[in-house]
């Protein structure tokens, strides 16, 4: 434990000792207050039968600067080791595997997550400084806020495989993308040929558009929670078996 | 301390390491030496746990290897070919990072850091950025890191290479320094600096061990050694004819100087020495000598010898 406790806070070190951590939490904030400005534009020019958090994270803004966190957080993490030669280092002392990935994983989702703090204080913000009555619940924002940690995790452990795969870190960047690309591109397959498809209840189960919509109305669907977990936990296994490589490769 | 028995690593279908096997008992230093590409790396690269072998089995300090990879880690100091280091760290807060992994406690850990930048010479420039470091520096944070949890075995892998020599000859004293209380294997190609440091030698050559014996016996063994060269003002015909019943001479080629002068080049088994016999005969016979030499192999030469291609 002490192994993963010295790995991690190594790894939070380099997002948040140097610039980078601050510019992806400035470029996040900024796009959330964007996002913001623009359902708040819209809710004053007609009457919008949704709440708030709803079209926030529904928006079309969310959706391109959320996507872009990803490729931009994780790029880094194996990619370097592996141009710099540091991985031999790092895996030639007595550390396990897991430990490796799960501490890098574990800092690049931290940073994540901090991100959001942001968007929270957003929306609190709008309560403290008007006499409107909010025009969300806390349960609409805590069924968002959960969603986006869900999705998070998973696309996170994307990027751990990707960086994991090259020791580029722009084909990092790229390979992770096209996956969160291609994942989503899955969730619109019932929208492009019709929801009476066979394989269209798959489709819908893993839409991760879904999911945002379901929770940021506040319906938190446990099936969800055990498809991020699940897969989150496979993406990991194989970027262990990556790392791993070498070890059995012919 | 290293047992290695018919270890073998194949990258597809290239051989890189062939069933090699030796042994280095503990305090030993030990040259590894090998031109380009022979498999020395591979081998310590295997020996470390970053890469499985494809057949074979070596034991570090009586754990194997492979079974008890972290064991063995934990008994072993690496350095890496080229020190990849993090170079956004600075270096005391690298040090620090890397006693952590190796398991440390805080207060050894604060103990063994200002030691080892006190032996490595880094003591004061342990606030700077690695980046900023020049090669030779950060050779030196590479060793300290290998030796920050005091392993019983180090293994470094061309710790000299692309220094200049006033850095080679720090690093050289230092390794000597640190073979009195560890057991050391260094990879390199640099044959002087094995005559140096190592009480040991190893060659490899296609993956494929060609010598493993002190420098001393190495050189000894040699094809050329115990060849003694002699200049005599003596007729050739009857010079030769003499000298070739001596029973150590194999050989003997004889060559024409200025005034009367001849050269003659005695070819003799290895570990013999036959001056004294030639002095004695030379004033037995009364011819004037006025050279005599008996040639000593350089480790350069066996290493040539022994892994030259034609």
């Amino acid at each position: 434990m002490r192994i993963f406790r010295i790995l991690y806070f190594k790894e939070l070190k380099s997002y948040f000792l140097s610039p980078f951590g601050w510019l992806i939490l400035c470029f996040a904030a900024l796009m959330q207050g964007f996002a913001l400005t623009a359902t708040f534009k819209q809710f004053s020019d007609n009457a919008v039968p949704e709440s708030l958090v709803f079209v926030t994270f529904t928006s079309p803004i969310f959706g391109i600067y959320f996507l872009f966190l990803f490729p931009v957080l994780t790029m880094r993490l194996f990619s370097e080791e592996n141009r710099s030669g540091t991985i031999e280092g790092l895996l030639t002392a007595p550390v396990r595997t897991w430990q490796v990935i799960l501490s890098k994983f574990s800092a690049a989702y931290t940073t994540f997550l901090s991100l959001w703090i942001v968007a929270v204080v957003h929306f609190y913000l709008f309560t403290i400084v008007t006499d409107v009555p909010p025009p969300f619940t806390n349960g609409e924002l805590a069924g968002a806020i959960t969603i986006i940690a869900l999705m998070g995790m998973l696309f996170t452990a994307f990027g751990c495989l990707a960086s994991a795969l090259t020791s580029s870190q722009i084909i990092a960047g790229v390979v992770c993308t096209a996956i969160l690309i291609f994942h989503i591109f899955l969730g619109f397959i019932p929208l492009l040929f019709g929801d009476q498809i066979p394989a269209a209840p798959f489709f819908e189960f893993i839409s991760s558009q879904n999911h945002l919509r379901e929770f940021s109305r506040g319906l938190i669907d446990s099936r969800a929670i055990v498809f991020y977990l699940s897969t989150s936990a496979f993406f990991l296994f194989l970027t262990f078996h990556l790392l791993d490589f070498r070890r059995w490769k012919p | 301390m290293i047992e290695i028995s018919n270890l073998s690593k194949s990258y597809g279908r290239l051989k890189a390491v062939d069933q090699i096997s030796f042994e280095v008992t503990r305090g030993e230093i030990v040259g590894f030496l090998g031109p380009n590409g022979a498999g020395k790396s591979t081998t310590l690269k295997m020996l470390t746990g970053f890469l499985p072998p494809t057949s074979g089995a070596a034991r570090i300090a009586g754990k194997d290897i492979f079974r008890e990879s972290l064991e063995v880690r934990k008994k072993i100091g690496y350095m890496p070919e080229n020190v990849p280091l993090y170079t956004d760290m600075r270096v005391k807060e690298y040090l620090r990072f890397r006693g952590g992994l190796k398991g440390l406690s805080r207060s050894r850990l604060r103990k063994r850091l200002s030691e080892v930048m006190e032996t490595c010479g880094l003591t004061h420039v342990r606030r700077k950025m690695i980046k900023t470091l020049s090669k030779g520096y950060r050779q030196r944070v590479g060793l300290a890191d290998a030796l920050i949890h005091e392993p019983d075995l180090l293994i470094l892998d061309e710790p000299t290479n692309g220094l200049d020599p006033n850095q080679i000859r720090a690093i050289r004293s230092l390794i000597k320094n640190l073979g009195e209380k560890h057991t050391i294997l260094i990879s390199t190609h640099i044959l002087s600096e094995v005559e140096m440091t190592c009480n040991k030698v190893v060659i490899i050559d296609e993956g494929k061990i060609k010598a493993a014996d002190t420098p001393e016996n190495l050189v000894g063994s040699m094809r050329t050694a115990g060849r003694v060269t002699v200049e005599l003002k003596a007729p050739k015909s009857e010079v030769e004819e003499i000298i070739l019943e001596f029973d150590e001479i194999t050989r003997v080629v004889g060559e024409s100087l200025q005034d009367d002068w001849n050269r003659f080049t005695l070819f003799a088994a290895p570990k013999t020495d036959t001056r004294l016999k030639i002095s004695n005969l030379a004033a037995e016979k009364k011819w004037p000598l006025r050279s005599l030499s008996r040639r000593i192999g350089t480790l350069e030469e066996v290493f040539i010898e022994l892994t030259r291609k034609d």
